[in-house]
Parts: structure tokens; C-alpha cells; sequence
């Protein structure tokens, strides 16, 4: 343990350094520039798996902590650690920037150096939003993404329409955060730290928990996204490059339910039960109302997009079961639901760069040309329907389960939603893997290459683990799950 | 009183007039050498003599460094100590890289005659001397030095109705918010028979803690509520605080960039060391009463400045919108009226002034490559090649542009959010709610430049110079100032609290 303590650290600074190296390389030279990004990257996934070897799977507390002076004058420190809940997070973050960067390696043309930079700042403030344990330095973080992204929707996204999307992505955080920054704010000036540890022995009065709740409520719903506020999503998706979907679907949207469990839940428990009808409702609305919309899309990107609001509104229903199988199923579902979504985006990257379409009525048939790409489209289009044997299967039953023992109509809402997900993902796959060649729109057809395998077999190789022995990530999970819904009901 | 003494008391204004006798001396030099033909490039010296004195000033500030003394000069007329002090030295800074950024536009424009320069100096010297005014009389008399420069400035181009046009309004308005200033001092004057600020403090302390001798002194509050009211006004209007804020578009927008750069960088600042020393120091006691009046004005302002720059498409006149609603924020740092609230006020100040610098510069160094040079007014999309041919800048620009609109990773949050703070502890939520969202409204018009730097995809557009080596060492140095301090913004917040604590009677 004691050589890995700054293990943490490393893993948080590699990619700022990444960055710092590439700003001194031309950029003409185009090999080289992505090749340092790819190697900052992948030894930031390779630490991480260091991190998840030396992490002590018997407690649920914060490991690997390390604390750094600030602004010693506003009290405000640099404190990060992990548990088990933000592990995986991590984990996932890490391995899918690597992703990204093999996604992007031949489609990005213009500003490429200027792209790569934004993909490695950007990894910076998503494990530095999971690692942090200050709620202000975690506002920091979790609105520093912001930027990143809407520079990667506005300079590399494909249509004129971009521009609207980006504005959409980012006033639509913004406006939902800055309610979440008074809370911290009040927060801050009734307890006079935002340091996570200190924050956890405080507790707020009965009327300050409701408001606060409502106050970061409105950030999370947002990034989840929540039915009245999902608007973003389809539009950033569709507009967004490929590499830029994969994390916004894959990590981006995660960032609300790690804020529910880590900040929410523990800080204002009274809020949650009281509002928890609401989430119930809002949830069941969005589960059915996406599922359907995604159904009569035209787009392949938007499609997916819609799938993900489903997904992810699932999961807040097992978030807001507040018990540890439905608490570790969210968590379980959300790692899942990052594989497989970031897996179906890239699908769709993959046909887009070589014949720059999305629309669905232009492909068909592409089993007969394409037989690995259509394999692996069966097995993720599997995956995200929820077959046994996945890890979203696994993840679903468990948000099931435990949303059953709280509200039985919900799980009733919740599991029709999984039904109409085999409709559209069904229909979906039968309308680009079979049918007839449409010949009269493409001529040529080239299988995924050795580069495009690689980037998914990691991701397979994830949802099978997950789905076939879910224990491998759940032992980890088990501690820091129990500890919380013991604070909760403390 | 021994002749050391005497040296060491008067020793401390010798900054300013070492600058004043500076300014006689340049104004000699320049009147009987630019007549010769051999010196023809008399304003490109003057420049360089204008830094080389503001240097100079420098030192001599840096020299006689106060750290806990408090000295006044001119039978309690003007105070010296570390408050001054500093805001001096910063003062000096920016307008130091204020007229090494704007000697080519100068050029280019050609405005290049001597006074330029030396009205310059001349409002410097007015602002210096407005931060250690202590009384009435010297801080209407170093006004009226600052504002009079600043009306020739902003009509200096001669030949452009527009600049004519600025000057007269910037004339007409600053003299009536002088007026203004006059008649409240007069019947400050009338009413207690001093002008000091010491003894207004003294009076108004001693006067609201005997309540005995209310009745014998026939003091009438609601007077001097009024003419205390006529003094926040006219430096409302001078700071361009929502209602009377109306001149400060027309009047930026009119005028020489150069004069406009200078304007909304340099003046807020010492204007603000002047509603401290007043409203902090004198009328502390009428806090009660001066508060709701400023609470009014500031969420006038925040509302003014994040809506009426949504519609604008020249840069300039954003630029003023967004000056407006940041003058809005400190407000509500002012309003706190507690020791923090201070330190806060002049910790935004500084990063708001450092930024406004910064994104002058940008707009002073993007110099439009086509055949009317005359055109001063940049539009918005006439920086649509920025980010394809010089991006570096452009990228600095966007930094900038986030930290001014108070986005995370930058500076400009921390303070921002240090702001909203002060206000929560004052319990004014619904203004810190309001200005909060007013910020969110505001991010919109500045996300719009940065969507016009990078997100269009045309080729064609206006292209710019490069820009020299000198100018591009600041500009970095700028950049990492901006850098440094979000990592170590202990720096800052020490450097206000140091600043604050020693000049806070209370």
C-alpha cells in the first residue's frame, strides 16, 4: 500500500502532462502528435488498472488519499481519494479516452492538435471529478468539462446545426449548475468547509435539505438527462464527432448519477426520501417517453441518443430505491451503460466515416459486406436490450429487484421500458444488418480494419465479464455501497 | 517640527509630483522640439518617455513602501498609507501596458500628437491623486483633472463626427454628475461645516452614539441622507452603474479605441478607493441607510449589463455591457458592509481590471489588414480568421473570455464566486439568486465570440498583422498571469487582505 499512495495523483497529472507535451509539437507532424496523446492515454488506463489491483476491496472508505493546499484562506483544499463507487468511474473514463483517440485517428483533419489537447484536459477533469472529495473543487471540475466538450461539438461536429447544439449543451448545464453553485455556496456558509469527510458529520435542518436537494437536483437532472431537460442530449449527440459522442454517452452523462450518490445521498438523505415520487415519476415518464420517441427516429445517432435517456433514467430508479442491490445495480448499470452505449456510438462512427451518412434509410444489408461489424453491432444491440449474459442484464435485474421491494409500479414502468428497448434496437438492427444491398446509394464496402477491432474488443471483453461474473466489480462495490446506505438511514 | 520630519511627511507625495513636473517638462519638450523638423517622430518618444516616467513612478511608489503607517499631508488633505499604496501601484501597471499596447494604434490611426500622451499622464496623475484624497475638495478637484483628460481623449479624433460626437456627451454628463458631486459636498459643507473625511467619521460616530445630543446639534439626517446620495450618484454615473449608465455605450463606442481601452481599465478602480474611503470610512455610520439604495442600483446593473449585450454586434460596445454588470458584481461586494465583503470588492477589482487589460490588448493587437484604416469599430465577425491564423491568441482570447464570464477552471470564477459568497453571508440571497442567473445570461454573449473564433467553418473574412515580439512577451506574460493565479489564488486573496486590513478603521 505504502508505494501506491501517490499511486492516485500520477494517475490525475499523466494526462495534464500529456498535454503539456503536445503543446511543444508541430502541428505538422500529425503521426506524432497522436501517437504521444494515444501513449499519455493508454498508461493512464494501465495506472488505473494499478489503482483497481491495489485497491483494498475490505473497506468502504476512501483510499489512495491525498491532500494538497489551495486557498488555505477560504479553507478549501485539494483533497482526492477513491472508493468503490468512484473506482469504476475512473476506470471507465481511462479506458475510454484511449478509445476515443483510436475512434478519431483518421476522421479528425482539421485542428487535430488542438483536438487531442481537449481530449486529454478533458480526461484530467473527469478523474478529477470522481477522485475529488471538496464539493467546491468538484463544482470546479464537474463545469471545467463543459468547455472541452462544447469546443469539441462547435469546431468538429458535422453540420451547421452544431452550433445550436453546442449552445444547447452548454447553457443547459450551465443553467442547471449555477442553482447547484448557491446550494455550495450556502453550503459553505453554514459549515465553513466544503471538504467531503467534514461535510458527511454535518447535518442540515429538514427545510435546508429539500431546498438543496432541489438546488443540486436541478444540475444532475441535467446531466442524466431527466425528462423536461433531455432536450440537449439528442442535439449535442447527433452534432457532436464520433470520439465526442463515445465520451459524452460514455462518462458525461455519468457525472449526474455519480453527483446523486456521492453528494445527494449522503448530504441531504431527508430531501431524497421526500422527493423520491418525484424522481419516480419523472423517471417512468422518461423510460417510456424516450423509448418511444427513439423508436419513429430517422437517424441512427439519435436513435441511440434516446436509448441512453431510457438507460439512464433506469438507473435513477435504482438509484432512488436506496437500498444496496438497487444502489449497486445503478452503479453496475452505469458502467454497463458506458460500455455499451460508447460501443453503439462508435458503431455508428465506424459506417459514418466511410460513407458520411446517418441516416438509417440509406443502410441495409450489411451483413453480406460487413460480417464482423454486423457481429459485433448483434452483440452490442444484445447488450443494450438487456440479453443474460451482458452486463446490463445483470445491472437491470438488480435495479429491478430493488426498486421492486420500494414501488412495485415503477419496476412495472421500468421493465415495460425494457420491452419497447427490444423493439427499437431489434428494429434498428434488422433495418441496417439485413434486407437487400442498397446498392443504389454505396458501391463499396470495406469490413471494420484492425484498428477499429481493436478499439471494440475491450469493450466487449467488459460487457461479458460484467454479465458473466459480475462479482469481479461487485466485490469492490459491496463496502463503500453499504457504508453509504448506512449513512443514509443513519 | 524638525526639518526630518518635515522631509519624511512631504517625501510621501513625491510620486505624483515627480509625475506632475514630468508632465510639465514633456509638455515643454514636445512643444519646442516637435517645431523641429529633426524630430519628427516625436510621439513614438513620447510614448516611450510616458512608460519610462510611469516606471519611474513606480519605483518611487515601491520606495516608500508603507506597510502599517498612516500619513497625511496638506493639513489632513491628502492620506498616504499601504491601501493607496498599492491601488497606486497597480493603477501604474495597467496603464504602463495600456500605452505600450496601444503605440501602434496610435500610429495607425494617426493621433499621433503629443497631447495624447500627456493627456494621458494627466488623468493618471488625477486618479493617483483621487485614491489618497481625504477630503471633499481634493477629491472633486482630482476628479475633475481625470475626467477633463478623459473628455479630450474620447474626442480626440478629429476628423470622426463620432469621436466628436462622445466627447461632447462625455462632457455634458460628467459635468453634470460633477455638479452633482458639488452640490452634495456643499451641503455636507452647510450642514456639519467640514469636508474631511476624518471628521465626518468622527461626527457621524460620535453623533449616532449620544443620542442626548441629537436635540442641541440640529443635525438633519434626511439632508445629509440626500447629499449623500448626490455624492453616490455622480460616482454611479462615473462608474456607469445601471440607471445612469446610458452615456457609457455611446460614449465607448464613439470614441478612440485607445481612449476607450484606457477608460474601462484604468478609472474604476481609484473610482471605487473613493466610494470606500467615503462610504467605509465616513458614512459608516448611515450604513443602514445607503445599503438599500445600492442594492437597487446593483441589480439594475447585473440586469442592464447581462441583457443589453445579448444584441450587440461590435465588440466595443459588448465589451461596455459586460464592464457594466461586472461593475454590478462588486456592488454587491460593496454592499456587504463587512471586512470580507471589502477584501473581495478589491480582489474582483483587480482580476476584472487585470482581464478588462487583457482583452483590450487582444482587440488593440488584431489589426484589420485592409484599405480603410480609419475603420476603428471592430464587428463581431471581424474576427472570424482569428482562430485559423493566429491561434494562439485566439486561444488565449478564449481563456480570457471564460474567466471574464466566470467559468470554472479560471480566475475570474474564483472571484466571481468569492462575490456571490459575501452576498450569502450578508443574507441577500435573492440578489446573489439573481445575479447568479444574470452571469448564466451573460455567459451567452460571450460563448458567442468563441463560436465565431473557432466554430465557423468560411475561409473568407479579414486578416490581421502579426504582431511583434515586445507585444507578444507581454501578452504571454498576461497568459500566465491568468494561469498562475487560478493555481496559487492565495496570492491574490492574501494581497486584498492585506490590503483591506490595514486601512479598515472599524
Amino acid at each position: 500500500m505504502l508505494y501506491s499512495k501517490n499511486l492516485l495523483t500520477y494517475i490525475l497529472v499523466l494526462p495534464l502532462i500529456g498535454s503539456f507535451c503536445l503543446v511543444f509539437v508541430p502541428s505538422s507532424n500529425r503521426l506524432l502528435l497522436k501517437s504521444i496523446a494515444l501513449n499519455f492515454s493508454c498508461w493512464t488506463f494501465i495506472l488505473s488498472l494499478f489503482l483497481w489491483l491495489f485497491f483494498d476491496k475490505s473497506i468502504g472508505t476512501f483510499q489512495f488519499v491525498n491532500k494538497f493546499m489551495w486557498i488555505p484562506l477560504l479553507n478549501i483544499n485539494f483533497t482526492i481519494g477513491v472508493d468503490g463507487i468512484s473506482l469504476f468511474f475512473i476506470l471507465l473514463t481511462t479506458l475510454l479516452i484511449p478509445i476515443c483517440l483510436l475512434a478519431s485517428w483518421n476522421s479528425i483533419q482539421i485542428n487535430l492538435k488542438l483536438f487531442l489537447l481537449s481530449f486529454l484536459i478533458m480526461e484530467f477533469f473527469l478523474i478529477g471529478v470522481f477522485c475529488i472529495l471538496d464539493l467546491f473543487l468538484f463544482y470546479i471540475f464537474f463545469e471545467s468539462v463543459l468547455i472541452p466538450m462544447f469546443l469539441i461539438i462547435g469546431i468538429w461536429g458535422s453540420r451547421e446545426r452544431k452550433i445550436r447544439a453546442a449552445y444547447f449543451f452548454f447553457l443547459y448545464t450551465l443553467l442547471g449548475s449555477v442553482l447547484m453553485l448557491l446550494a455550495i455556496l450556502y453550503i459553505y456558509y453554514q459549515v465553513g468547509t466544503t471538504d467531503y469527510e467534514v461535510l458527511l458529520t454535518f447535518s442540515f435542518s429538514e427545510f435546508e435539505q429539500k431546498i438543496m436537494w432541489l438546488a443540486f437536483f436541478a444540475s444532475f437532472a441535467t446531466k442524466i438527462p431527466m425528462v423536461p431537460v433531455h432536450l440537449w442530449l439528442p442535439e449535442a449527440h447527433v452534432e457532436a464527432p464520433t470520439a465526442g459522442s463515445v465520451i459524452l454517452a460514455g462518462v458525461l452523462l455519468k457525472l449526474g448519477t455519480y453527483g446523486f450518490i456521492r453528494f445527494s445521498f449522503p448530504l441531504f438523505p431527508e430531501g431524497c426520501f421526500y422527493f423520491a415520487p418525484l424522481v419516480y415519476a419523472i423517471s417512468s415518464v422518461g423510460i417510456v417517453y424516450t423509448s418511444f420517441t427513439a423508436i419513429r427516429q430517422t437517424d441512427f445517432k439519435r436513435i441511440i441518443a434516446y436509448t441512453s435517456v431510457a438507460h439512464m433514467n433506469l438507473v435513477m430508479l435504482g438509484l432512488f430505491s436506496f437500498n444496496n442491490i438497487g444502489l449497486e445495480g445503478a452503479i453496475l448499470q452505469s458502467l454497463s451503460h458506458g460500455f455499451v452505449a460508447s460501443a453503439l456510438f462508435l458503431i455508428i462512427g465506424v459506417v459514418y466515416e466511410r460513407y458520411h451518412t446517418r441516416m438509417v434509410k440509406y443502410y441495409g444489408g450489411l451483413v453480406h459486406t460487413m460480417p464482423l461489424y454486423v457481429i459485433i453491432f448483434l452483440f452490442f444491440t444484445m447488450s443494450n436490450i438487456g440479453l443474460p449474459g451482458t452486463g446490463s442484464f445483470v445491472g437491470e435485474f438488480l435495479i429491478l429487484t430493488g426498486s421492486f421491494k420500494v414501488n412495485t409500479t415503477v419496476t412495472f414502468i421500468g421493465a415495460t421500458g425494457m420491452i419497447i428497448g427490444g423493439c427499437y434496437s431489434l428494429w434498428l438492427y434488422n433495418r441496417i444488418a439485413y434486407g437487400n444491398l442498397k446498392t443504389q446509394y454505396f458501391q463499396k464496402y470495406l469490413d471494420l480494419n484492425k484498428r477499429e477491432f481493436l478499439m471494440f474488443l475491450p469493450l466487449i471483453l467488459g460487457t461479458l465479464v460484467m454479465g458473466l461474473y459480475p462479482e469481479v466489480f461487485l466485490n469492490s462495490i459491496h463496502f463503500s455501497v453499504n457504508l453509504l446506505v448506512e449513512l443514509m438511514y443513519f | 517640527m524638525t526639518l526630518e520630519t518635515l522631509l519624511f511627511k512631504e517625501i510621501n507625495i513625491f510620486p505624483e509630483l515627480f509625475l506632475g513636473i514630468s508632465i510639465v517638462y514633456l509638455t515643454l519638450h514636445s512643444t519646442f522640439i516637435s517645431i523641429n523638423k529633426h524630430y519628427i517622430l516625436i510621439q513614438n518618444s513620447l510614448v516611450s518617455l510616458g512608460v519610462l516616467i510611469l516606471l519611474l513612478v513606480c519605483y518611487l511608489l515601491l520606495n516608500n513602501q508603507l506597510d502599517l503607517l498612516n500619513v497625511t499631508n496638506f493639513n489632513n488633505s491628502i492620506v498616504n498609507d499601504y491601501f493607496s499604496f498599492s491601488t497606486k501601484l497597480i493603477i501604474c501597471f495597467l496603464s504602463l501596458s495600456c500605452l505600450l499596447m496601444i503605440q501602434q494604434y496610435l500610429a495607425d490611426q494617426k493621433l499621433n500628437h503629443f497631447e495624447y500622451v500627456i493627456l494621458l499622464l494627466f488623468s493618471i496623475l488625477g486618479l493617483f491623486i483621487l485614491i489618497s484624497s481625504n477630503d471633499l475638495l481634493t477629491a472633486y478637484l482630482a476628479i475633475e483633472l481625470q475626467s477633463l483628460s478623459f473628455y479630450v481623449l474620447a474626442a480626440f479624433k478629429k476628423n470622426s463626427t463620432f469621436s466628436i460626437e462622445s466627447g461632447i456627451k462625455y462632457f455634458i454628463l460628467g459635468s453634470f454628475s460633477s455638479c452633482l458631486f458639488l452640490l452634495g459636498s456643499s451641503l455636507l459643507y452647510g450642514l456639519t461645516g467640514t469636508i474631511n473625511f476624518e471628521d465626518f467619521k468622527d461626527l457621524f460616530l460620535w453623533f449616532f452614539q449620544s443620542n442626548t445630543v441629537l436635540t442641541t446639534l440640529n443635525f438633519d439626517v434626511t439632508l445629509i441622507l440626500m447629499a449623500m446620495m448626490f455624492i453616490l450618484i455622480s460616482l454611479f454615473f462615473k462608474l456607469a452603474i445601471a440607471p445612469f449608465h446610458v452615456w457609457a455605450p455611446d460614449v465607448y463606442e464613439g470614441s478612440p479605441s485607445a481612449s476607450t481601452f484606457f477608460f474601462s481599465v484604468v478609472p474604476k478602480l481609484s473610482i471605487f478607493v473613493l466610494l470606500f474611503r467615503l462610504f467605509y470610512f465616513s458614512f459608516y455610520s448611515f450604513f443602514d441607510y445607503w445599503r438599500y439604495f445600492v442594492v437597487i442600483f446593483l441589480v439594475f446593473t447585473v440586469i442592464v449589463g447581462s441583457f443589453g449585450g445579448l444584441e450587440q454586434r461590435k465588440l466595443k460596445s459588448l465589451l461596455v455591457y459586460s464592464s457594466i454588470s461586472h461593475m454590478g458584481y462588486s456592488l454587491i461586494a460593496f454592499t456587504t458592509g463587512t471586512f470580507e465583503g471589502i477584501q473581495i470588492l478589491f480582489s474582483y477589482l483587480i482580476i476584472y481590471s487585470f482581464s478588462g487589460l487583457c482583452v483590450w490588448s487582444i482587440f488593440m493587437l488584431t489589426r484589420l489588414k485592409n484599405n480603410y484604416k480609419n475603420k476603428q469599430n471592430k464587428d463581431l465577425t471581424d474576427l472570424v480568421l482569428l482562430g485559423k491564423s493566429n491561434k494562439m491568441l485566439a486561444i488565449f482570447f478564449t481563456t480570457v473570455l471564460f474567466s471574464i464570464a466566470g467559468f470554472p477552471p479560471m480566475i475570474g470564477f474564483i472571484v466571481k464566486i468569492t462575490v456571490f459568497l459575501s452576498a450569502i453571508e450578508a443574507s441577500m440571497y435573492f440578489v446573489a439568486l439573481l445575479s447568479i442567473l444574470g452571469s448564466v445570461i451573460a455567459t451567452f454573449y460571450y460563448i458567442r465570440i468563441v463560436k465565431i473564433l473557432f466554430f465557423e467553418k468560411l475561409l473568407i473574412g479579414k486578416l490581421y498583422y502579426p504582431i511583434n515580439t515586445s507585444k507578444s512577451i507581454l501578452v504571454v506574460l498576461l497568459f500566465f498571469l491568468f494561469l498562475f493565479l487560478f493555481i496559487n489564488p492565495t496570492l491574490l486573496f492574501l494581497f486584498s487582505y492585506k490590503l483591506t486590513l490595514i486601512s479598515l478603521p472599524m
